[in-house]
């Protein structure tokens, strides 16, 4: 059987998606507010409110709020499974998460247990309408593929995570119960960045590097046994870790760092084996990102055997920044590109088919914007990681992240605009 | 002149959605009686979607060196 491909039929309505794709750059624009108001304190430890703040403006706004928002549309159209009442699912995650997230930041720079306990309430209701939309439609796949496999395991990561940063808000909201808070929000960002946004990244990678970059497929091994391992091995490794066994911990650690590498390196040799000369223009956000992932993933297995190195607060940050800006935000920005024009076009194309000829694809989105984006993309990842060893690079870090947040709007909001007016002229012309 | 017999459209190797640009192009210019011809290297699914809601009827044949052919007549 033959897995469902993009369907009219199946499609969300174009309002779904995108909702979370418009609103997300914004948040890489507050980040570039937030860094720059703290000035460059703020990357003396990631344990500080701020440093938490921007984290969770950069990884709740713009990461989870593009990646729910993309979930709305792959389980239609890639699983094969419809949402029921697609545009009140939409709203009820989206609108929660942004204002959950405004008030979690707010609460990180100083308003209190009363913030925590609003973004508690708040995230707990959008990831929980989330949750209960996706998994129901997941599990109801009607062909299993390596895809659908790596969803799954992304959203039970998601699950934990979310379970965990909830108890996170809740001592800091409420209090009142003792916690390993030390461990738990270890557990927390781990079970985040590695579970929910690598499994989901390699789900979506599976289908759209072949698809877009015109390369050959991922090997089997690689696309049908990397979630299982990352899953079991996340499993493992916090069963160790709640129970003190650091070692054995460390152990189950470096086969999820090795696992990611595999996954990363696989992927940059896809890249360089396509089959068209002429590099697409979202080819550069793959590389930064594969780089990222595996350097980030490499650095971490390293500073296990320099014990001394392991917790410096400089070595942290630079993982950080290359786990969370170098591989995440960099590929999601990637896929937009790829994903807002795409659906544009083939919503026009259901509705102006036979009537009227839609507007070509780089009609909708130019390639000249995508790469320069990209490069001021790749400049911010670099002035961030120079800021964290030279602390004046963070002013023109923090100008390099607003810029190229805000570019990435505007770029996605033309994109919106285009596709109304397309609409509304054809509509005028019968 | 005859028109002939069928219009080829090669969109093996090309990104989405140009091979479907091109077909959809092609569609438009199709006389009655003529057929079109579509390489692509995988399956194109939203095409199908499309052919079909549109009474297009098509075979679709895989290709000996990877890739499906897929032979369009119009309604």
């Amino acid at each position: 059987m033959n897995p469902p491909g993009l369907s009219y039929d199946q499609a969300p309505p174009f309002s779904v998606p995108l909702r979370f794709f418009l609103t997300a750059p914004w948040f890489l624009f507050l980040a570039a507010a937030v860094l720059l108001w703290e000035g460059p304190g703020i990357l003396a430890s990631r344990w500080l409110p701020a440093t938490l703040a921007l984290t969770h403006l950069i990884v709740l706004g713009f990461m989870a709020q593009v990646m729910l928002g993309a979930l709305a549309q792959i389980l239609p159209v890639v699983v094969g499974v419809s949402i029921a009442y697609p545009r009140w699912i939409a709203m009820l995650i989206h609108v929660p998460l942004t204002l959950g997230t405004l008030a979690l930041a707010s609460a990180f720079l100083g308003g209190g247990p009363v913030g925590f306990q609003i973004a508690a309430g708040l995230l707990g209701f959008s990831f929980s309408a989330a949750l209960i939309t996706f998994h129901r439609a997941l599990w109801r796949a009607p062909v299993v593929t390596d895809t659908v496999i790596a969803l799954r395991c992304a959203l039970g990561a998601l699950l934990v995570t979310v379970a965990l940063g909830l108890l996170l808000s809740g001592y800091l909201g409420w209090g009142g119960f003792s916690l390993p808070i030390l461990q738990v929000t270890n557990l927390h960002a781990i079970w985040g960045l590695v579970g929910w946004t690598a499994l989901l990244v390699a789900g979506v990678a599976y289908q759209v590097v072949p698809m877009f970059q015109i390369t050959p497929l991922y090997p089997a091994w690689l696309s049908r046994g990397f979630a299982p391992v990352v899953t079991a091995m996340l499993i493992v490794g916090t069963v160790l870790t709640l129970n003190s066994w650091p070692l054995a911990a460390t152990v189950a650690g470096a086969v999820l760092a090795v696992t990611l590498i595999a996954f990363a390196v696989r992927t940059l040799l896809l890249l360089y084996q396509r089959r068209r000369k002429i590099g697409d223009p979202t080819l550069i956000y793959w590389r930064i990102s594969m780089i990222s992932l595996a350097t980030g993933a490499a650095g971490w297995l390293l500073t296990r055997w320099m014990p001394e190195g392991a917790n410096a607060p400089a070595i942290e940050l630079l993982l950080g920044i290359l786990l969370i800006v170098g591989f995440p935000v960099v590929v999601i920005n990637g896929m937009l590109y790829k994903i807002v024009p795409f659906l544009a076009w083939f919503h026009l194309q259901a509705h102006l088919l036979g009537r009227a000829k839609p507007p070509h694809i780089k009609q909708l989105l130019p390639e000249t914007p995508i790469r320069r984006q990209g490069w001021t993309l790749l400049i911010t990842l670099l002035l961030l990681l120079a800021a964290v060893l030279y602390p004046l690079f963070l002013y023109p870090a923090a100008l390099a992240l607003g810029m190229t947040g805000g570019w990435l709007g505007v770029n996605l909001w033309r994109v919106a605009q285009r596709y109304r007016q397309a609409l509304a002229s054809t509509l005028l012309d019968r | 002149m005859n028109a002939p017999e069928e219009l080829i459209v090669d969109g093996r190797g090309l990104t989405p959605p140009e091979p479907m640009e091109r077909v959809v192009a092609a569609l438009d210019m199709l006389q009655p009686g003529q057929r079109l011809r579509f390489l692509i290297h995988r399956q194109p699914y939203p095409l199908y979607d499309l052919l079909s809601r549109h009474h297009y009827r098509y075979e679709i044949t895989p290709l000996a060196e990877g890739g499906f052919e897929i032979l369009i007549s119009p309604p």
